[in-house]
């Protein structure tokens, strides 16, 4: 017992943030949209580093899972709305969600993963950049002109429900994916996945020649972080803001967001995304208020400041420091 | 008609695809030297429009004298940028280059922003247009064209003559024996960029011509993209790759569209862009050299 509590310690100060971010913005007024988004970034952040943090890797389209996500619960409020399913069509919803952020991570994964570095940063930008062209090219799914599909919503959960949805409870939904994303982490990090990951980061032919199936740990990696990602995307994109838009959903913008918080707080630590998550979202909405309009020109050279001043980010920088001592448990 | 239409297309396509092939060889220089990608690559090219948009509006001068002008400017840039977080950059994980190029992008784009605005400018070059019977192409385009070839052949000339460039062909071969060589790497590094990075700003003069209103702070993304597929094309590591790969892009891009809009129920426009990626990663996955080298 003791000896689990003393392996898993490390989850106990990212829940307590979540907790003090949760309940700071139910109690404040006026926090809870400021809250919501700190906790979506670190949600975001906690996602990604599952892939880029463990294997190093550099998923440059990653935002394409978290679209893919959105246009999985958007299709099937579309297709299922006048059914009379209620409440189950965000079941399903999320069920399609997961499956279309999986099985594009899993095709992805298997085709791209064999290639390295900047060619495989390369190769995800392609496949962002692809399938946000196939679906205007195409016309799939509305094409350029996208989905809106607020009254379908309406219809389904009835007005009170649904704005109550997009309001409070798609926000919760975001926390209860932070947790889940952090339990899976350090569940990841804590057994044999999370020692392979680190060998095959680490010197992947030197973690093939030991005998790990490296593939399939990449894979693996991969796709947990997409479908995290996917759930995301029916959540704070579908269900609070009921429309999606190919030029939005696949915006590269979020796939740098999601790297910067990963890298701010440390890659492959567990505790970085939420301190990333924090720094950026508070970052970010400080130079917004205090210099609206020029936030970027601010944020551009902060941010390459810290990359070279701070290459392992903060939780990085401070388990190089006290990882040793008593406070090491908790710092993973 | 399809056939009159098909041969204007790919007309335009050649005279393009020079100065697409000129806008991505500072990509490959920069990647195939340093092993750096430069995410930030198209606002780079945005600068150079707007170094145009300046010496023609402002000043009325020629867009030829923008050329040496943006590519200085470019040069200074680069070596800012090389010696302030680049070279510290150069032992880290991708991921730090990956996004310091790409702020780097952000920094220049905020900045012409605050100077320009962010609406939409552009300039019409009135130099006449040259008529090939099934279409005319504007002698803007066609100087924009030749402009690029000159450049590469300039580019050529200089890798293939001078001590410089003689040392940077060294370093990308082998750098720990160029080094024992004699040669100083950490200049070659930091030369290789700034030339990247003037290439590129000069590029942004001949596709000034091209963009008779598009000209725009945040124009750049667009061609980042299209740039790495062209530099995959290329080879990744190769600027004359990178040319002819530019040169095959503007060719596909253009023709293509005659096909694609002949299909009912497809948007021409994203089509062509589909296309693009998914030729960038079938390239990547069965012939990461690139289509022009054999391994």
């Amino acid at each position: 017992m003791m000896r689990t509590l003393d392996k898993y310690a490390a989850i106990f100060p990212v829940l307590v943030v979540y907790a003090v971010l949760f309940l700071l913005g139910l109690n404040m007024s006026g926090m809870w949209q400021l809250m919501a988004t700190l906790l979506f970034y670190c949600a975001l952040g906690q996602a990604f580093n599952i892939f880029l943090g463990m294997t190093g890797y550099v998923d440059f389209g990653y935002v394409a899972f978290v679209g893919m996500g959105t246009y999985g619960m958007a299709v099937t409020i579309t297709s299922l709305a006048g059914t009379g399913l209620g409440g189950l069509t965000i079941i399903a919803g999320y069920i399609m969600a997961l499956a279309f952020s999986g099985l594009l991570s899993l095709a992805v994964g298997a085709v791209a993963l064999r290639l390295r570095g900047a060619y495989f940063a390369i190769a995800t930008i392609g496949v962002n950049e692809g399938l946000r062209f196939l679906i205007e090219g195409t016309n799939l799914w509305g094409g350029s002109g996208g989905i809106i599909f607020t009254r379908q919503l309406n219809d389904i959960l009835g007005k009170d429900a649904s704005s109550a949805l997009a309001t409070f409870w798609a926000d919760v939904l975001v926390l209860i994916i932070a947790v889940l994303a952090a339990i899976t982490t350090i569940v990841y990090m804590r057994s044999k996945i999370g020692y392979a990951l680190t060998a095959l980061r680490e010197d992947e032919d030197a973690a093939k020649v030991m005998g790990i199936n490296v593939t399939m740990f990449k894979i693996l990696a991969f796709m947990t972080s997409a479908c995290f990602a996917g759930l995301l995307g029916a959540t704070a994109w579908a269900l609070k803001t009921p429309y999606v838009f190919p030029p939005e959903v696949f915006e590269i913008h979020y796939t740098i967001e999601a790297i910067i918080i990963v890298m701010l707080g440390g890659a492959g630590t567990l505790l970085g995304p939420v301190a990333g998550g924090l720094i950026y979202g508070i970052g970010k909405y400080v130079l917004s208020i205090v210099l609206p309009g020029f936030q970027l020109l601010i944020f551009a050279p902060l941010i390459i400041i810290i990359i070279v001043a701070f290459p392992d980010g903060v939780v990085g920088g401070i388990r190089n420091k006290f990882g040793h001592t008593a406070l090491g448990r908790f710092i993973l | 008609m399809f056939g009159e239409q098909l041969l204007s297309n790919l007309a335009q396509g050649i005279v393009l695809g020079c100065v697409y092939g000129v806008a991505t060889m500072g990509l490959s220089l920069i990647f195939g030297v340093l092993k750096v990608v430069n995410v930030g690559h198209g606002a780079f090219i945005m600068v150079g429009c707007f170094v145009t948009l300046f010496f023609f509006n402002s000043l009325g001068m020629s867009p030829f004298v923008a050329i040496p002008a943006a590519f200085l400017l470019g040069l200074g840039i680069g070596y800012v940028f090389y010696y302030s977080a680049i070279r510290r950059l150069l032992k880290a994980p991708e991921l730090s280059t990956l996004l310091a190029t790409f702020y780097m992008g952000v920094i220049l784009q905020e900045v012409v922003k605050l100077i320009y605005g962010s609406e939409y400018r552009g300039f019409r070059w009135k130099v006449g247009s040259l008529s090939l019977g099934f279409t005319s192409l504007p002698m803007a385009k066609l100087y924009a064209a030749l402009g690029s070839i000159a450049v590469a052949l300039i580019l050529y000339a200089w890798f293939r003559k001078t001590r410089a460039g003689t040392a940077m062909r060294a370093v990308v071969e082998d750098d720990e024996g160029a080094r024992v060589c004699g040669v100083n790497v950490g200049g070659v590094y930091a030369m290789s960029f700034a030339l990247g990075i003037g290439l590129t700003v000069a590029s942004g003069v001949m596709l000034a011509m091209f963009l008779p209103v598009g000209i725009n702070p945040y124009m750049g993304a667009e061609y980042t993209l299209k740039a790495f597929v062209i530099a995959v094309l290329g080879g990744l590591a190769s600027p004359y790759g990178a040319f002819f790969g530019g040169l095959i892009f503007g060719i596909i891009e253009n023709g293509s569209y005659t096909f694609l809009a002949a299909i009912p129920g497809v948007e021409p426009f994203g089509m062509t862009r589909f296309l693009s990626f998914a030729m960038l990663l079938i390239i990547l996955l069965i012939r990461p050299t690139g289509l022009l080298r054999a391994k």
